[in-house]
């Protein structure tokens, strides 16, 4: 081995070893912000209670969206099988509506309920987030 | 009529794929054809694609329903101005918007002067080859110009969301961006393939790279403003994966200008500027194209098609195949040997370069995780903004750190402790500025500190740097553009983190007649108002903002219900202060005593965006600064 190759080669390693310090890093870093999402059902049979952030997604079950005033609002998602009750302070989006696609983001409690901190806003009447028509297709409640 | 004008716009399209043919001979090696110059048959490939592009904006005015574009996108009560930008708001216009703007490169690439003639053809027949491919790929899978046989009386309209003034030019900014790095491809494959990579390589490709390195920056600015005012989540920037595809091919963007000025300047850093330059023109294509075919998820995304996303990827995996075997190639015929001192500009620069890579990584790491989980595994998931806030802050104080440094090192070599005595006036008066700053509002935050008090500093030495102040005239100095690039990234950092830190938000159940209060604005709520407008009803909400009993101005935030499509949309009302914005978005009402308010303090917004204005403003001056002056001071 010439001595530029050695030199090429102990530079390729060096900052091959730094790259890869470095995407781990990254990597452990992402595990720890990421957000799942779960379907009524999924959550339930998971059991995913505790003190970690999850989206949850499915349709506003109708008449079931309650409103106790300061801008507190209780409503149901379902996909169709489970149900799941979520207690929601802030803004609707302007699209919320009951029978619609929605997608919450909070915590599922240990007594079944969920805390949202989020409801997520979407712009077009007909948009229904994907991983809502996902979850929907596996329950049978989807029709093309 | 409708069917003459499908025939003309049709038969453009095949002209423009003819002559892209004929262009790209030179790849060939075929010279024998001379009847027309190289710059004549550019202009009429030009003229071709503009003529059909007027042709697709007289369909979207008179509001022809006989083709399937303008059914499905416009409307005959729509405004001019958003049947215009109805144009480019769906996949197919936005298509041969995109070409459009590829042949006006190709052209005004033909027509410059600063090449030698070999090199001019070379890349004109490059850069046609990528236009014979999206003309191919527009004709086939996405032509604008489809003819339905059915008679509609009217369209479908567009989305309202995207009946917006500044969404009518962001798409044309930003492609102008994405497409000027097109020809900054074309320029590395043709110095790939005659081995001329160097300082005369760079003296060409520089005002092109500034140029489009601008219009991306102006982009995707627009983009969040947009964002900012429209949407009314408060923020500016939210990772979502569509702008982060705008974000990666800025980065490399960022990292290769620099690139360019190095090779101008001390001709090394050859390869790396290629791969750059190929690099950035990938994601620009990931980034137009990914985003349009749905694969990703986001509230931009209009119509997703797979067969056109198959294409994009196919077109994408062909251009990176055979550009990085061609680099490959002849990576060791471009490359001279260098060498340069550790404590020079050199190394200042090659080492933010790596940060700009590293953040690139971090970004495209949490844009691409979530569609390989939701492949492999089935598992949907999103990746929290926490997750780049956690993972980009080390890596942009070491950048600010750098990009104060570098430019106080020379090109040869430098003395550390010579700078630091130099910079001292600067180093104490921020170090004390910050100081006090921290102690009034309270921040102790470490590496709040710390941004803030780089970003100072680099606002200040990198002003200083450009301007020459003797006695009494002020003499602009030939890297002002950078200098003022520079600074407006540190007003822009100093911005965010301030942002960040002091941002206020609080929501209401509002009765008429209430007053609301955060921190010590009062907002008194006037009144409600229903009103018809010509394409929408509108709720209007009237509020007085007051500080310490001063008045500062009217609210009147807004929510719109479109009839087609059935939409409702919220408009924001934002009282911009020189320090801070107050913003307010209403809630649709859901009963009748009371409104939901959403009260947004939002500091540094204006000084944000002077930040932003300042670093396009620096690129565009280092495009059109007189290219004589640099290859005067090349020789050095």
């Amino acid at each position: 081995m010439t001595d530029t190759v050695k030199k090429r080669l102990i530079k390729f390693l060096v900052s091959l070893i730094i790259f890869g310090i470095a995407i781990l890093i990254i990597v452990y870093n992402l595990r720890d912000n990421i957000v799942y999402f779960y379907s009524p059902s999924e959550i339930i049979e998971n059991n995913q209670t505790g003190s970690q952030i999850v989206r949850l997604g499915g349709l506003v079950e109708s008449e079931s969206v309650m409103s106790d005033g300061d801008s507190i609002f209780h409503f149901k998602i379902t996909d169709g099988q489970k149900q799941i009750s979520v207690k929601y302070q802030g803004i609707l989006p302007n699209l919320f509506a009951e029978e619609k696609g929605v997608v919450v983001e909070g915590i599922y409690m240990n007594d079944g309920r969920f805390i949202a901190n989020k409801v997520l806003a979407k712009h077009d009447e007909n948009y229904m987030p994907p991983e809502v028509i996902k979850s929907l297709k596996e329950t049978g409640k989807w029709q093309e | 009529m409708s069917l003459a004008l499908n025939y003309i716009a049709n038969s453009l399209l095949i002209l423009c794929l003819i002559t892209s043919i004929i262009q790209s001979r030179f790849l060939f090696k075929i010279q024998d054809y001379n009847l027309f110059s190289i710059s004549q048959i550019s202009a009429i490939q030009f003229l071709s694609i503009l003529v059909s592009f007027f042709i697709l904006i007289f369909l979207f005015i008179t509001s022809d329903f006989n083709f399937d574009l303008v059914y499905f996108h416009s409307h005959s009560e729509k405004p001019l101005i958003y049947k215009l930008s109805g144009v480019w708001g769906n996949h197919e216009g936005s298509m041969l918007l995109w070409i459009l703007i590829l042949v006006l490169f190709n052209f005004l690439f033909s027509i410059s002067k600063s090449s030698s003639k070999e090199f001019k053809e070379i890349t004109v027949a490059v850069q046609s080859l990528m236009i014979f491919g999206f003309v191919l790929f527009l004709l086939l899978l996405s032509n604008p110009f489809n003819i339905n046989n059915e008679n509609f009386n009217d369209g479908l309209g567009l989305n309202p969301i995207l009946q917006d003034p500044l969404l009518a030019i962001h798409p044309p900014i930003l492609y102008i961006g994405y497409v000027g790095f097109s020809l900054i491809f074309s320029l590395s494959i043709t110095g790939l393939l005659t081995s001329e990579v160097d300082k005369k390589w760079a003296t060409i490709a520089k005002p092109w790279v500034f140029a489009a390195w601008s219009f991306l920056t102006a982009g995707i600015a627009l983009g969040s403003y947009w964002a900012y005012y429209e949407l009314g989540w408060g923020g500016y920037w939210f990772w979502d994966p569509v702008e982060n595809a705008s974000l990666m091919p800025w980065l490399s963007a960022t990292a290769l200008i620099h690139c360019v000025v190095v090779l101008q300047r001390r001709n090394t850093m050859q390869s790396w500027t290629m791969v750059l330059a190929i690099l950035t023109f990938s994601l620009s294509l990931a980034g137009t194209f990914l985003v349009r075919s749905g694969v990703l998820n986001s509230v931009h995304t209009f119509a997703s098609d797979p067969g056109r996303g198959l294409f994009i990827l196919m077109f994408l995996f062909i251009i990176l195949s055979s550009s990085f075997l061609l680099f490959a190639l002849k990576s060791e015929k471009i490359n001279k040997p260098s060498s340069h001192n550790i404590y020079s500009r050199n190394t200042g620069i090659i080492v933010n370069n790596w940060l700009l890579i590293s953040i690139l990584s971090v970004v495209f790491l949490g844009t691409m995780y979530p569609l390989a989980t939701d492949l492999i595994y089935n598992q949907s998931l999103t990746v929290g903004p926490q997750y780049y806030a956690i993972s980009i802050t080390p890596i942009i104080i070491l950048f600010l750190f750098f990009m104060i440094l570098s430019p106080q090192l020379s090109w040869g070599e430098s003395k550390l402790l010579k700078i630091l005595n130099e910079m001292r006036y600067i180093l104490i008066s921020c170090l004390t500025i910050t100081f006090l700053t921290s102690l009034y509002y309270d921040l102790f935050n470490l590496t709040e500190i710390l941004i803030i008090f780089l970003s100072l500093i680099l606002i200040i030495s990198s002003l200083s740097s450009g301007l020459n102040f003797k006695s009494t005239k002020v003499i602009v100095k030939s890297n002002f553009g950078q200098s003022i690039a520079h600074a407006g990234f540190g007003i822009f950092m100093l911005a965010v983190v301030s942002n960040a830190v002091y941002s206020q938000e609080k929501i209401y159940d509002a009765k008429i007649g209430s007053k609301l209060q955060l921190d010590e604005y009062i907002f008194d709520f006037k009144n409600i108002e229903q009103e018809e407008k010509d394409n929408f009803n509108s709720i209007k909400a009237y509020l007085s903002l007051s500080k310490n009993g001063r008045d500062l101005g009217e609210f009147s935030p807004e929510i719109r219900f479109y009839s087609d499509p059935p939409t409702i949309t919220s408009e924001t009302s934002i009282i911009h202060q020189f320090f801070s914005d107050v913003y307010v978005v209403m809630n649709v009402p859901q009963n009748q005593e009371s409104i939901s308010l959403r009260l947004h303090i939002k500091p540094f917004m204006n000084i944000l965006w002077l930040g932003v204005i300042m670093i396009i403003l620096g690129g565009i001056i280092t495009a059109i600064l007189n290219r004589k002056k640099y290859e005067e001071n090349a020789i050095n």
